[in-house]
């Protein structure tokens, strides 16, 4: 098996200031949000719809690491062995987002803030929420959302505890146990990711259909988490922990990616306006009526030009994929365009006249971002920075291993 | 090709004037092919190229080969569908045949769209395909180097082959020859056009 792992492994070394700034970032945010709080003189209603951006903005990053991990097991892939560990555990992440999924619970209960409206309107006089029951009911909301929490932490849970089986005694049955797991795993992500994002963004407008608005929060969703992992594999490279197994090449592969998944949002949210624009129905287009209000016009174009053509004709050299001075400004880009993405999608329920950025929000940026740096800084740290007895390692490092005699590819390969 | 020397070779009852084409070297391992294709790129060669049954990762560096130049004319085919389908759509609905159609306007971007970006792929696709043929002299009837039984034993099967033509301007009959063998290649031969 893969027995050239090296015995000692860098572990993750921040210095002093790295390492504070993610609970100074949760002290700030939190002294901020309550700032927004007591003199909005809104009952909280800026503070919750800031909150929800932010939480869709960071809950992109979780979805997305899980989806990573899903499709390395479900396509047997090897050049994401090295990068594993950092996805796992932004999937892991799962449980931290419920817990910080919470607060928004007491948001849509409050008379004073109703984040939800038709959790306020009379199912009676309401016609599309009559034809959404009983998923659009307070207990159909709650019960969903936390069944969607439940598969994601179980999911990423199994997938972490595998992982971290194979570390201690290399056995091939925790990568058989992933294929399995990854199999019909996909097919639960794709309805749960689907119901989450309904559940919490699309239902702010409740009269709206779109059976594509799963995908468009998906497509965002894996093009800022590549962007993310671009990022984050650059430093660990740079700093120690990945500098033997991370090569040229991975970041080039992670380039393509986020390129691909560059066309792909572009590709699915012209699908979704098209399809509206040219069907032309009061029942869909309010909402884009909605968002062409004011400053949220600019908005849209913002999306556009920020969210495809500048990063696609940025990305579409070979060379600028290797790049981390030219993808580094990308990532920048990705992080403030799918945070007005957010904002698009949610804020015009609010601020009808047009786009505001309060203080609020960058507070529940900040607060919940430190929350979820701190969390998976821990889940990073209590394993090692990569796969060490992972059977595709080899593979990926270009290293040709031949099977041992008596082992089980052996037999399967029949050499004796 | 002032610099080339004519040999004559017996084919079949004729007798017919020949003029070289390229020299040739053999070499038993990718490993070694590799290295030998790093000395002849640091000597400056420019009309040469190696041959192996399987794709090397690697030797695009060792041979110093550049990023290809297919990327350009898969991009001008790609700007020319775009505009061709937009100016299509706007021709035949704006200005050719003009109807209104569920209310929407005569012409807009947004329904020319999916055209356009069919035909940016279908004019990519065309100019990656027919870009690679130029660059590569692409269609050619016929490669010298089918000739020699070594290569056409070996370039599909165990050997691995370095050969660089006469008509690079580096070339020299003694001084290459010799740095082929410096490279450790075995059976340098001269291949005829």
């Amino acid at each position: 098996m893969a027995s050239h792992a090296k015995e000692e492994v860098a572990t993750l070394k921040l210095a002093p200031i790295w390492s504070k700034l993610p609970l100074i970032l949760t002290i700030v945010g939190l002294v901020v949000g309550a700032a927004a709080f007591l003199f909005n003189k809104d009952h909280g209603k800026q503070l919750a719809y800031s909150y929800l951006t932010a939480y869709m903005f960071f809950l992109s990053l979780v979805f997305g690491g899980l989806f990573l991990v899903l499709i390395h097991h479900l396509f047997d892939a090897y050049w994401t062995v090295p990068l594993r560990r950092i996805i796992e555990n932004l999937a892991m992440l799962a449980p931290v987002m419920f817990l910080l999924w919470l607060p928004i619970v007491g948001f849509a209960w409050s008379d004073q803030i109703q984040l939800y409206p038709w959790f306020f309107a009379d199912v009676h006089t309401d016609h599309a929420l009559a034809a959404k029951q009983p998923l659009f009911t307070r207990q159909g909301w709650v019960i969903m959302i936390t069944a969607c929490f439940a598969i994601w932490t179980f999911l990423a849970w199994k997938f972490r505890s595998n992982t971290t089986g194979q570390d201690r005694d290399g056995s091939s049955k925790w990568t058989f146990s992933n294929r399995v797991h990854a199999g019909y795993g996909i097919f639960l992500f794709a309805f749960s990711g689907t119901f989450l994002c309904f559940m919490l963004m699309k239902s702010l407008m409740h009269q709206f259909f779109s059976t594509m608005y799963g995908v468009y929060y998906f497509a965002g969703s894996v093009w800022l988490t590549y962007g993310t992992l671009y990022i984050i594999a650059m430093l660990l490279h740079r700093t120690g922990p990945l500098k033997a197994v991370v090569t040229k090449t991975t970041f080039h592969d992670i380039g393509k990616m986020f390129f691909a998944f560059t066309v792909f949002y572009a590709y699915i949210t012209f699908s979704q306006y098209f399809l509206i624009w040219n069907a032309n129905m009061p029942e869909e287009t309010f909402w884009f009526i909605r968002r062409e209000a004011g400053s949220w016009y600019g908005v849209g174009i913002l999306m556009i030009f920020g969210h495809f053509f500048l990063p696609f004709l940025v990305m579409l050299r070979q060379d600028a994929k290797r790049s981390i001075a030219v993808i580094g400004p990308v990532v920048a880009l990705a992080w403030v365009i799918h945070y007005m993405d957010m904002q698009f999608n949610i804020m015009p329920v609010l601020h009808k006249d047009g786009f505001v950025l309060h203080y609020g929000d960058i507070g529940c940026m900040a607060f919940i971002g430190g929350i979820l740096a701190m969390a998976w800084l821990k889940l990073f740290k209590a394993n090692p920075p990569y796969p060490q007895k992972d059977p595709r390692m080899a593979e990926c490092l270009g290293v040709y291993v031949p099977p041992a005699k008596g082992s089980m590819a052996a037999a399967h390969l029949g050499i004796k | 090709m002032s610099n080339t020397t004519q040999s004559t070779v017996s084919t079949g009852s004729t007798t017919a004037v020949s003029r070289p084409h390229s020299i040739l070297a053999e070499y038993t391992t990718p490993a070694d092919l590799m290295h030998a294709a790093e000395v002849v790129r640091d000597a400056g060669y420019k009309y040469w190229d190696v041959y192996s049954p399987f794709p090397i990762h690697g030797m695009d560096d060792a041979m110093g080969l550049g990023n290809s130049k297919v990327g350009y004319f898969t991009f001008v085919g790609g700007c020319t569908g775009f505009t061709a389908g937009m100016s299509m759509i706007w021709w035949m609905s704006q200005y050719d045949y003009p109807i209104v159609v569920g209310g929407k306007p005569l012409f807009s971007p947004l329904y020319a769209f999916p055209v356009s970006y069919e035909m940016t792929i279908l004019l990519s696709a065309f100019g990656t395909l027919f870009g690679m043929a130029f660059l590569n002299k692409l269609p050619r009837w016929y490669n010298p180097l089918f000739k020699n039984k070594r290569f056409h034993a070996g370039a599909q099967n165990d050997k691995f082959f370095i050969a660089i033509e006469v008509t690079d301007p580096r070339y020299s009959e003694t001084e290459t020859r010799k740095l082929l063998e410096s490279t450790g290649g075995k059976h340098i031969e001269q291949v005829e056009e």
